[in-house]
């Protein structure tokens, strides 16, 4: 009995709660930041969203679904979803397509691929608001520096961010710019922990430049690429610097993003319901076409 | 002559890659060096003078820490350096309770960590505002630095080194009668070395990068971010100060490409290893 009642005490329930406390006391402050300035923001998100101000009582009423059915009603609601969905359609495969390329071509030990290559790696550090502020710059209609270089080519100047056609065009420009050499910079990575061991085989087995490529780098570079692809989305999806810095979604509305949209119903207008419901359906939207995007690159392996 | 066709694409593309991805950060250091006028003056006509740092001055430079910029740059290095210190400690006790401890609810903890990590903070930038706003800490270093601290990011790095760290030195110890305490600061903490400048890397980039939570949560000049301080230079000054708003952009991307550039494996392991397991 005695026995016994000495070995719970070793390694009993008794132990185990206590070290079940240390593990919690050890969890605490990460878990109570988490929980504070991730968790609840999101469900903010969505009980606000469900809610409007009442300006005859002051406070605010409950109005069921009656946020979202405003906003789907609207039409520059409808006008930025389109503009995002166009924006990212374009931005994230040329931006990850060049990105690749460049690292495909520029990985190897070679003393000049190494010097290529840290010149393309300089724009690293680049944000997307110092980007935006220098191709500003760069795509001013009178005195920037590529309506100069066409005009040396004999092209007559373009307004760029000051035309209503232009303006996206130019943002997709920038938004591209910017992660080229970052993005470049991870995929280089994936790509130099590939094996040699794969390449000679494909050697030997007479494999062409492109099948080499295609049937044993892409494969082996999925799980970087996977990475790659959607982070760059979800940047691309939330951008906000260079149209607060350089449109403010103009001209006519025409980059006019999600996240600026969202951005001036809250901290321009203070309508915050309205931004709140905006920013449920942004959530939802990013969350959905990630999910795709995941579905979509694992499909591609069972085939 | 395959071959040879080859390398000639091969070259073509890395041509005008190159002057898509070079030419603009190089226009941009090359200019910074120069005064205001001989910047316009060279842009056009367009010629090899565009890209040449003659006449070389310093000036740019000089005016832009006069203006305040250098109180901003100097503003999120300190913010930067709060976030990893506090950032480190946390995370990296979570990480050691997720690795080496079994306790009830652990599962589903874990799980919430990692869907906390997916969350974009740019898109949670509204109810996040109200939120801090009904904490009182608008307008404080708080706003700025608590939101940023735990990052489920840095949770599983931590966690994914730790368990690497073979339980028989923890034993061991165990037996020695350390605290848990003396355990994790004595043994695990310092051997994890990679991990903790892969984390500090990612917390102090996030903050110097970051510019739609600073832009909204803190209004006052004092504690203005260094991107959000180039924001404004471009709104308020992109016709008056064009060389100087060059030179604030070479320095506030020096920074980042000082610390990623010599530690890119670490920098990269704080995303792939950790965010993709998971």
């Amino acid at each position: 009995m005695l026995k016994k009642k000495n070995n719970n005490a070793l390694r009993g329930p008794q132990g185990l709660s206590r070290r079940s406390l240390v593990a919690y006391l050890f969890l605490i402050p990460s878990l109570i930041g988490l929980a504070i300035f991730r968790v609840l923001p999101i469900i903010y998100t969505f009980i606000g969203s469900l809610f409007n101000v009442d300006y005859g009582r002051g406070g605010t009423t409950f109005v069921g679904f009656e946020n979202y059915l405003d906003v789907l009603k609207d039409p520059i609601f409808w006008n930025s979803v389109k503009t995002t969905l166009i924006f990212n359609v374009v931005v994230n495969p040329l931006q990850i397509t060049i990105a690749l390329i460049l690292a495909v071509l520029l990985n190897g030990t070679a003393r000049t691929t190494r010097f290529v290559r840290t010149l393309f790696l300089l724009p690293l550090g680049v944000s997307v608001t110092i980007a935006s502020t220098i191709w500003n710059i760069l795509l001013n209609p009178n005195e920037g520096l590529v309506n100069s270089f066409l005009k040396f080519l004999g092209i007559p100047s373009q307004p760029f961010l000051t035309s209503p056609s232009q303006a996206l065009w130019c943002i997709v420009l920038i938004a591209s710019w910017c992660g080229i050499s970052y993005w470049m910079m991870f995929l280089l990575a994936g790509l130099q922990d590939i094996p040699s061991e794969y390449y000679e085989a494909a050697k030997i087995d007479g494999a062409t430049n492109w099948q080499t490529f295609w049937h044993v780098t892409l494969p082996l570079l999925k799980r970087t690429l996977t990475f790659v692809i959607v982070a760059d989305t979800i940047a691309n999806f939330l951008l906000f610097a260079p149209i607060y810095v350089i449109t403010r979604g103009g001209p006519q509305w025409s980059t006019n993003l999600l996240m600026y949209e969202t951005y001036s119903n809250a901290f321009v207008f203070s309508d915050y319901p309205r931004a709140l419901t905006l920013t449920s359906l942004l959530l939802v939207m990013v969350f959905a076409i990630v999910l795709l995007e995941i579905r979509a690159l694992q499909k591609e392996e069972s085939l | 002559m395959n071959k040879v066709f080859i390398r000639i694409i091969k070259y073509f593309v890395l041509v005008i890659f190159g002057v898509f991805v070079i030419v603009p950060f190089l226009w941009t250091l090359v200019s910074s060096f120069k005064p205001m006028n001989a910047i316009l003056k060279d842009i056009a006509p367009f010629s090899i003078k565009t890209f040449i740092p003659v006449p070389f001055t310093l000036d740019s430079y000089k005016e832009l820490f006069n203006g305040g910029f250098m109180q901003s740059i100097l503003f999120s290095i300190l913010v930067g350096i709060l976030t990893v210190v506090a950032g480190i400690l946390i995370n990296s006790t979570a990480g050691f309770a997720f690795a080496k401890f079994k306790f009830p609810g652990k599962k589903a903890v874990f799980l919430t960590v990692l869907i906390s990590s997916l969350v974009p903070f740019e898109a949670i930038a509204v109810p996040l505002f109200i939120i801090v706003r009904w904490m009182h800490l608008l307008n404080t270093m708080g706003a700025l630095v608590l939101p940023m601290i735990a990052n489920g990011l840095c949770v599983f790095l931590f966690y994914q080194f730790f368990k690497g760290i073979p339980t028989d030195l923890m034993e061991a110890a165990i037996i020695d009668g350390a605290s848990w305490w003396r355990i994790y600061w004595q043994i695990f903490l310092p051997l994890s070395k990679p991990a903790i400048v892969s984390a500090s890397l990612l917390l102090f980039l996030s903050q110097w990068q970051s510019f739609l939570w600073p832009l909204v949560s803190v209004q006052s000049s004092k504690m203005r971010m260094v991107q959000v301080a180039i924001a404004f230079l471009t709104i308020n000054e992109r016709t008056t100060l064009l060389h100087v708003l060059l030179a604030a952009a070479v320095m506030s991307s020096i920074i980042p490409l000082l610390l990623i550039f010599p530690l890119q494996r670490y920098y990269i392991k704080g995303f792939v290893t950790s965010g993709m397991k998971g």
